[in-house]
């Protein structure tokens, strides 16, 4: 123990005390605050269920989904609106999958690329006329002019892909009263289609486009370049690369958005009723699309909205039971969505 | 003169290969087969000529005034420190600095004496003779058959169980995939993945393969597998390695590149090709003090 060295007293070699745990004010109003955002949001919603649910379950019965509309509430069922809203979406899927899918494709994988043809294209233009001092045929006028028309075209692409990309942007966020607007001038005014579930369906079908592109671009821009550079190192054109890789790959992505896309079409209103929506008809409708041009135009959104309109009480429980069922559709669609998302999704 | 390590290489991986690998022991294959070739490199066949290339993206230059030429069943390595354009270079050899918007090649690169660059030479062509492994391995997020099967489809082959054998035996893969060819190409470890990537590559029988720093998101084991795959592909295949591991092209590469990274006072900096010789020379004898300063390691 004796070693010489003075040591210093005690207190200053133990270490300080951790300090005890306490209680911040700031933190305590910080979680105060976005518990009670959250009852808000989440209690609101509780009560609207819950107020549906009372509501509507007693009149939600096999009668209520197999009966066609009356003006009688005893004998109203919506079944009118199911089959309505049921063609309404096969019309919009076919029409909107197809080229919102398409669209995708060429603004994620094609447009870009258009610039990256241009020294192939000049090499390609340099050779045709410095041949062409010998012997100038039509033949080969012709094919130079179609290399500067590519040219230009590739020197503007870019700029196009930007300005197209912007604005489908926008259209995503326009209020949808001003697509039903859209869908009377341009389905109904001027492709001459008559006030129908063909007419809803292909309003419903401009309204979800840009959602279902968007998605879909995304999905395809998740995809690594590494995997159509690998495909295009084997010897497949870009073509290949992108349908047989790219595209299979992004497809879980792709079907997700469009879920969602639908699930918000199938809840629209207001651009229904623009195109002649009809809430009231004793005629069932025929679930066969190609007859929908001539099938008035039902949906389960439209028919909720009238019987919630009338002053009679039972309607309002009829009204009810028709957004349980909206609500239970919007709700299995969105789960699939999710599952989708979930099973599908790739780390890569 | 500096120390290289020339070494054999022993482990997990050249057991679990041994199989397909060669009896001949790596140490002579490395140290012996390159000296003993050396008589015969002046008749080789040349497959790739470049000749004063310089590839630029937007008008910059990556790598600029390039010579060389590249034999014909020889592994042939590029290395440097990063930003030399020994990628970029490599890129241009079967056309995938096309897909990059505003890169430029020019110079002459001939392939067996044909203008690679003409303008009516097919891309799609070019690329399925001349194949490509990249640095991270990128299997098609799909079945492990699908994988091999795809690169046969675009080019109109047939696609039967036994070429699929055939491809997967020659790039030692076979026997760790036999029972599960319909399995997700993801759930391989990193190095199967990379080999799979190797015989989805020989599959649709090129007669060079590129590879682009093929182990550098590999551990040591799976990179050795890598390169026994290499040296027993040479045999058949012209192979051009970028790598930035300089014990890998001692151990692998009969020619060696060295490319560094120059520059003008208007602080424009690009790549340039220093030195270019048999690889013992490159690592041993060096002829540029730049490349003494590399391989010993005092520089990069």
């Amino acid at each position: 123990m004796a070693t010489g060295v003075a040591r210093p007293p005690e207190a200053a070699l133990r270490p300080r005390p951790l300090a005890r745990r306490r209680r911040r004010p700031a933190d305590i109003a910080f979680h105060a605050g976005v518990l009670s955002a959250v009852v808000v949001a989440l209690g609101v919603l509780a009560w609207l269920a819950i107020s549906i649910l009372v509501a509507g379950l007693p009149a939600l019965d096999l009668h209520f989904l197999t009966q066609k509309t009356s003006a009688s509430p005893a004998h109203a069922g919506f079944n009118s609106a199911l089959r309505g809203s049921f063609v309404l979406m096969l019309i919009t899927m076919a029409v909107a999958i197809p080229v919102g899918f398409a669209a995708a494709v060429y603004l994620e994988k094609l447009a870009g690329h258009e610039a990256t043809r241009l020294p192939v294209l000049r090499r390609r233009l340099a050779a045709l006329t410095a041949a062409g001092g010998e012997g100038r045929s039509a033949g080969r006028a012709l094919a130079a002019a179609w290399i500067r028309a590519r040219l230009a075209w590739g020197r503007v692409s870019p700029g196009v892909a930007r300005v197209i990309e912007v604005n489908i942007s926008n259209l995503a966020a326009v209020p949808s009263i001003i697509y039903g607007l859209l869908g009377l001038a341009v389905v109904v005014t001027f492709a001459g289609i008559q006030k129908s579930l063909l007419a809803g369906g292909l309003t419903l079908a401009i309204l979800v486009l840009p959602i279902i592109i968007i998605a879909s671009r995304e999905a395809l821009r998740a995809v690594p370049v590494s995997i159509e550079q690998g495909a295009m190192a084997l010897g497949a054109t870009r073509l290949q690369a992108v349908v047989r890789q790219v595209v299979p790959a992004a497809f879980p992505g792709m079907l997700t958005g469009t879920i969602l896309a639908l699930s918000r079409a199938i809840g629209e209103s207001a651009p229904l009723i623009v195109v002649g929506g009809i809430v009231f008809g004793t005629a069932v409708p025929s679930i066969n699309p190609l007859q929908a041009g001539e099938t008035p135009l039902f949906a389960m959104p439209l028919q909720i909205f009238f019987w919630a309109q009338d002053p009679r009480a039972e309607f309002h429980e009829l009204a009810a039971a028709g957004i349980i069922v909206l609500l239970g559709m919007l709700v299995v669609m969105n789960a699939l969505a999710i599952w989708l998302r979930n099973r599908f999704t790739r780390r890569w | 003169m500096p120390e290289i390590k020339l070494r054999a290489r022993r482990g997990a991986a050249r057991d679990a290969l041994a199989a397909n690998v060669s009896e001949v022991a790596p140490m002579e294959r490395t140290m012996v087969a390159p000296a003993a070739r050396e008589g015969a490199a002046g008749d080789l066949e040349t497959v790739f000529d470049l000749r004063d290339v310089t590839v630029s993206y937007g008008g910059r230059p990556a790598v600029k005034g390039v010579g060389m030429s590249i034999a014909r069943n020889r592994i042939t390595a590029i290395i440097g420190p990063s930003g030399c354009g020994k990628s970029t270079l490599l890129r241009c050899l079967n056309r995938m600095n096309d897909l990059v918007p505003d890169a430029r090649v020019e110079g002459e690169v001939l392939f067996h004496g044909e203008d690679l660059y003409a303008p009516d030479v097919d891309q799609v062509d070019v690329r399925r003779r001349i194949g490509m492994v990249f640095q991270k391995p990128n299997p098609f997020p799909k079945s492990i058959r699908e994988n091999i099967a795809f690169g046969l489809k675009v080019n109109r082959q047939k696609v039967t169980d036994e070429r699929i054998e055939q491809v997967l035996r020659r790039a030692a893969l076979w026997d760790e995939v036999k029972d599960r060819l319909g399995q997700d190409a993801f759930s391989l470890s990193g190095g199967q993945q990379q080999r799979l990537c190797i015989a989805r590559a020989i599959a649709i029988e090129p007669e060079v393969i590129l590879m682009d720093e093929p182990c550098s998101a590999l551990d040591p084991i799976a990179t050795l597998a890598i390169e026994d795959l290499m040296r027993e592909l040479a045999e058949q295949y012209t192979i051009v390695i970028v790598t930035h591991n300089m014990q890998q092209a001692a151990r692998i590469s009969d020619r060696t590149a060295f490319f560094t990274v120059a520059g003008t006072e208007e602080g424009q900096r690009f790549g340039v090709l220093v030195e270019y010789d048999e690889t013992i020379k490159v690592f041993q004898a060096p002829a540029d003090p730049r490349t003494q300063d590399y391989v010993t390691g005092r520089f990069g």
